[in-house]
């Protein structure tokens, strides 16, 4: 049955993230783009916000809530500040791999730290710097005694090198490209390399690892579940294509009622500018994007139960497209202060690009829903782009 | 809960009103689009079809709103307005010419509905019952200095006796000429705007009621879009709809208003309807096709034009069912309304002449569908108020209101 209405545990959970991310968040939304990361105070109130596991499922240590709920928690948080969300999110993506690629009793022994500290922080890394072949992953897991050793370097990684728990993509069977590719959950410290210095969300650190043999015990490899790896990793990425386009609601919303509410009150040739048709049909042109891309994000989290990877991929294309759009005409319509720092909108046009690209590309996305309404791949103009490349996010 | 899962009854709803878009409905599209007309005696089938489905078609399209669509969910809301959504998408899809034809009140549905006394429906919607004949309703607010600006119409009333005397001219009336009848908006006094304003139900043969010129039109052609002439047309005061009392406050002009908060949805899917039959068309296509002896699911840009068609079709219909949900809940949906049409229609517009570009020249064959839907698809952004006028009025729901999400 057709219906837009959340349930009252999901109202009281948005309200009460809304008032956190407006007291919390958006204040400080400056000060921790400058420094660079997340205070720990904060982390703590996140923390006991109970924010940090909310989709995992009871059996795996987690709060058990539908991607719905998440989804409208991650929207909430972006509201607040995008670049906080990304950061405040100690467990990160970690969990997400897990919960797809592990099995139950990987899953409560490997997240139970996140519950139980504040400071404790998940990386996923699946990204390298180089060339990417068509062989797969440069950074390789070697069979030794007692597990498997990783070397190799990972870039991008979101908590990397800061993080309690890794969980690393890398190739066991080199020449397969991702059929060959394995999960592993690297526990403790890993080595840093540089740190990213990004267009956007600062405060995010996201840096290089450096894997230099480090050994993982043979328990810690994730084999995926039932249905085997390949489609659990297809998962993986929807539910990281999900969390990235509940943010960018979160930020086109942001964008828009800031926008709203400053030509409400800027002035020129003797009125409020919001009654300017032009300004006033933006304002629409906004409110229409934050809205389609929102029910587009909800109808694919309401897929939950089997969560319909083409309905994900929709929505994050469809989120990322409309938060560059709002983000754009929000700088526009304020003029010269959209473009300088005192006001957050600039900040919200950067955020957009970077959040677009902190998982699987809209570019990949869309080739990977043609490929699904065409009923084979697509695959480029045969030298640049093989259907392998895009088989993570191919449902 | 938060839910996009059609109910069972939905689905088979979809599921038949699609089989009879498909087999009976589709066929007929090229033809009537040629000869700008419709043949009597198929809508005369069609009619009597219509009656295994009626419930599930809209009154604005035809049907009498009883039926399936009428159950109530759990808690005694009503889902009408879903139901409706989900059979005109599939009708439209079949053609749009076709669907603005079908036998029944039409446009003129919801003002006699909305705004007309228990005597006043009875009798109006009472022609509709018999099925041997064709019978339309149609509605008449457009005039050759009046369009978007509504509140200035010109065309006249003054009362004398037990009845009204109406003069003055409609244009662009979808089922004008034929219609049994047509609710006429006219002005006692152009100066008080639209506090000025009376609904009529207009009876054909009414002496100094004619038919003007019929439209050709770039596209729906197979729909009729008739000029109005009334000259010193005596209406009795028992066609004033809502009789006097109605008018006495400002709602005689919100009658007039109200009527789009359901139209415009019903717009807008219909619109989502034709984008779809366009991409389907275009993806069955490019399937099909080679190009320089290659699949030309091959060429990636194509395949992810085909996406972007899907995708946006898809936020559309969203759009709409937003609006229609609200409705059956009960909840105010002027602007929501506004959103789902203006989005809907430039959707669905940038999806027909996505389509057309995909066939190449083929998109530009009569025979092969997509260039009628690409002519057909652009009175969407006009009828029912323009893109202009949708904006107009979001942006000032929009900054009147706080925010709503
Ligand atoms: C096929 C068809 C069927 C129709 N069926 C019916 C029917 O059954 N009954 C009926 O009553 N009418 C019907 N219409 C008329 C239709 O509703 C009008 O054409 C429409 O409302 C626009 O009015 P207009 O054509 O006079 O344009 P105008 O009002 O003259 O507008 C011209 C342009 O100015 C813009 N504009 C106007 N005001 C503003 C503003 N304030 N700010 C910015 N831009 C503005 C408009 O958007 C448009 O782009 C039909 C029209 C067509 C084409």
């Amino acid at each position: 049955m057709i219906s837009f209405a959340l349930d009252d545990d999901q109202q009281i959970i948005q309200q009460t993230v809304r008032k956190f991310a407006a007291e919390v968040l958006r204040p400080a939304l400056r000060t921790w783009e400058r420094e660079r990361g997340v205070p720990a105070a904060a982390r703590r109130s996140f923390h006991e916000l109970g924010l940090g596991l909310i989709d995992v499922p009871e059996a795996r240590g987690g709060a058990g809530m539908s991607a719905l709920t998440s989804v409208v928690v991650h929207e909430e948080l972006a509201f607040g500040d995008p670049a906080a969300a990304v950061a405040l999110w100690a467990p990160h993506l970690a969990p997400a791999a897990i919960m797809e690629l592990g099995d139950e009793a990987q899953g409560r022994r490997l997240l139970a730290r996140f519950g139980e500290r504040a400071e404790a922080l998940g990386a996923v890394a699946y990204s390298e710097s180089g060339n990417v072949p068509l062989a797969g992953f440069a950074t390789v897991a070697e069979k030794v005694a007692g597990g498997f050793a990783l070397r190799g370097k990972k870039a991008f990684v979101i908590h990397g090198g800061a993080a309690d728990l890794t969980v690393v993509f890398a190739q066991v069977e080199p020449g397969r490209g991702w059929d060959g590719v394995g999960a592993f959950c690297v526990e403790g410290a890993v080595t840093q390399g540089a740190r990213h210095d990004l267009l956007g969300l600062g405060a995010v650190h996201a840096a290089e690892i450096v894997l230099d043999g480090v050994v993982v015990p043979e328990e810690n490899r994730l084999l995926g579940g039932a249905d085997g790896f390949g489609p659990s990793l297809r998962r993986f990425f929807a539910r990281a294509a999900l969390t990235s386009a509940a943010r960018q609601v979160g930020l086109a919303r942001a964008a828009y009622e800031y926008a709203l509410a400053y030509t409400q009150e800027r002035h020129a040739f003797g009125k409020p500018v919001a009654h300017f048709q032009s300004i006033a049909f933006t304002l629409a042109e906004m409110h229409m994007d934050v809205e389609a891309a929102r029910w587009m994000l909800w109808r694919a989290a309401a897929s939950d139960g089997n969560l319909d990877l083409g309905l994900v991929a929709e929505a994050a294309v469809h989120a990322n497209e409309a938060a560059w759009r709002v983000a754009d005409n929000a700088v526009q319509l304020l003029g010269g202060a959209g473009y300088v720092q005192d006001y957050p909108v600039e900040k919200w046009l950067r955020d957009t690009k970077s959040l677009a690209l902190c998982g699987p590309t809209s570019e990949l996305q869309q080739l990977a829903l043609a490929s699904l309404e065409l009923g084979h791949a697509v695959d480029g103009d045969g030298a640049g782009f093989p259907a392998s490349a895009i088989q993570p996010i191919f449902t | 809960m938060v839910d996009f899962q059609l109910t069972k009854s939905q689905g088979q709803v979809k599921e038949f009103i699609h089989q009879f878009a498909e087999s009976v409905v589709r066929p007929m599209s090229l033809q009537a689009d040629r000869e700008h007309h419709i043949p009597d005696d198929f809508l005369l089938r069609l009619a009597q079809m219509q009656l295994a489905f009626s419930g599930e078609v809209p009154v604005e399209v035809g049907g009498d709103g009883g039926g399936a669509g009428e159950a109530k969910d759990k808690r005694g809301k009503s889902q009408k307005n879903r139901f409706a959504m989900i059979g005109a998408e599939e009708l439209s899809w079949g053609d749009a010419s076709i669907i603005l034809s079908l036998p029944g009140p039409g446009l003129g549905g919801p003002p006699v509905q909305f705004m007309g006394t228990p005597e006043q429906k009875e009798r109006f919607f009472g022609v509709f019952k018999d099925r041997s004949q064709l019978h339309f309703g149609a509605y008449g607010l457009t005039e050759p200095g009046a369009g978007s600006d509504v509140s200035g119409i010109s065309t006249s009333c003054r009362k004398e006796g037990r009845e009204w005397i109406l003069s003055g001219r409609k244009c662009f009336i979808t089922n004008g000429g034929k219609a049994d009848w047509v609710v006429i908006f006219a002005t006692v006094d152009r100066a008080q705007g639209r506090a000025g304003h009376r609904a009529f139900v207009v009876e054909k043969g009414t002496p100094g009621f004619t038919v003007g010129k019929i439209e050709e039109k770039m596209g729906l052609r197979a729909s009729e879009t008739a000029e109005l002439v009334l000259d010193e047309v005596r209406v009795p005061e028992d066609n004033l709809l809502g009789g006097e009392v109605h008018y006495l406050g400002k709602e005689g002009f919100m009658g007039a208003m109200k009527t789009f908060d359901s139209s415009r949805p019903m717009v807008g899917i219909l619109a989502v309807g034709i984008a779809r039959a366009a991409y389907e068309y275009a993806r069955d296509f490019v399937r099909e096709n080679y190009l320089l002896a290659r699949a030309i699911p091959r060429y990636a840009q194509l395949a992810t034009t085909l996406a972007d068609m899907k995708r946006n079709i898809d936020a559309g219909r969203l759009m709409c069912w937003r609006a229609a949900w609200m409705a059956d809940e009960g909840i105010g949906n002027a602007k929501e309304a506004s959103m789902a049409k203006a989005y809907a229609a430039r959707m669905a517009m940038k999806v027909c002449a996505d389509a057309v570009q995909i066939l190449g020249a083929h998109g530009l064959e009569q025979h092969q569908f997509v260039e009628k839907w690409y002519r057909d698809i652009k009175v969407y952004d006009i009828f029912e108020g323009t893109a202009q006028i949708q904006r107009i009025v979001i942006a000032k729901r929009i900054l009147r209101e706080p925010p709503t999400f």
